[in-house]
């Protein structure tokens, strides 16, 4: 655990108690970078504030449900995220997309692509899930403080490229001034050690896809 | 038109966390393409069928964004070239919502401490010019 992951642990554990101190501190913290998240959008500071207001009594209201696994600082955008969403949605900015399609296309009934089992057939908990992704953000982590004491900030922009932004091998290549080979060949590399440890932790291969191009 | 969007900005789309600007763009087609709504309700599928998505879990968890520590550095332009040159890269290119956020609240707040420090140089002179001009 980091320093400032174990400190957040020790504020939300005050907070837990009851310490409003805490909890000015928490706030103090935090709420300069959620306002500069909300006002990115809204370009409002009055509503803005607002929303982070809501963000923070989203987060009290949570915090029997926060195990303290997650990153705090993720966990509060995360809910001022949701927090923006009503109220552009409320504006009419942002559209709402109902789950059930009316058009020919069966975008709203996914199945696992290839030889896998149907993801229809993937019954798990949200516990499960959880516990499913915070094993897999350990490895990424992993992965990703190895490349940093390497230097190797090549490969960090590649797999950035490719899995945060969606970009295929051929633009990657174009960014960073690397052939498309060497893209296929980290992303090779990558999705390899990653697999292994997915396998070694004993995860279910059908829910990371990903993993299995 | 909406396959300016890879289903990783998409997924980001959901989460509110593409930036201000690529966050309207995907607004404004929502209104004139059907396909782009398809796609979102194949996301949302897929997320209730429990499956997991790398690029939304590096996202989400801020898998390699810089520490704010790191960020603050950066702003000061104090770290190693390569290192300030892949935040640059991570702040430009893949335009982190979040990492935006932190560096203009570190931004505010340099520019605060700078007022206050200001402020308080002013006081100093001001309740010490008279001392300074008895020196004579």
């Amino acid at each position: 655990m980091s320093d400032a992951h174990q400190a957040d642990a020790m504020l939300v554990q005050r907070i837990r108690e009851g310490d409003t101190d805490a909890w000015g501190e928490l706030i103090g913290r935090y709420e300069g970078r959620l306002l500069a998240f909300a006002e990115s959008r809204l370009r409002n500071r009055d509503v803005s504030e607002d929303v982070v207001q809501e963000s923070f009594i989203g987060f009290l209201n949570s915090l029997p449900n926060y195990d303290g696994k997650r990153r705090l600082e993720s966990y509060l955008f995360t809910i001022c995220a949701y927090k923006l969403t009503d109220h552009l949605r409320r504006e009419g900015r942002r559209p709402t997309i109902s789950l059930s399609s009316t058009s020919n296309t069966s975008g709203g009934d996914w199945q696992v692509p290839g030889r896998m089992r149907p993801a229809s057939s993937i019954a798990r908990s949200g516990e499960r899930r959880q516990i499913e992704e915070e094993s897999l953000v350990k490895v990424l982590r992993e992965q990703v403080e190895q490349w940093r004491r390497r230097g190797d900030w090549t490969k960090i922009r590649c797999m950035e490229l490719l899995f945060v932004r969606g970009r295929a091998n051929k633009d990657v290549a174009n960014l960073l001034s690397i052939s498309e080979q060497q893209v296929a060949n980290y992303k090779f590399d990558f999705l390899a050690r990653i697999r292994t440890q997915v396998k070694k932790q004993g995860l279910p291969e059908e829910v990371f896809p990903d993993l299995y191009e | 038109m909406s396959h300016q969007f890879t289903e990783a900005e998409l997924e980001a789309y959901l989460d509110e966390a593409l930036s201000a600007e690529e966050m309207a763009k995907v607004e404004t087609l929502l209104r004139s393409e059907s396909d782009l709504t398809d796609r979102l309700r194949a996301i949302h599928g897929r997320r209730d069928a429990g499956v997991h998505s790398l690029g939304e879990i590096w996202r989400r968890h801020r898998v390699s964004c810089p520490t704010r520590e790191q960020l603050g550095s950066y702003l000061l332009q104090v770290l190693e070239g390569e290192e300030q040159e892949y935040i640059e890269f991570h702040l430009q290119e893949i335009n982190c919502r979040y990492c935006h956020a932190n560096l203009d609240d570190l931004r505010l707040r340099k520019q605060e401490i700078e007022a206050e420090t200001q402020s308080r140089r002013r006081r100093y002179f001001q309740s010490s010019a008279g001392f300074f001009d008895n020196q004579d």
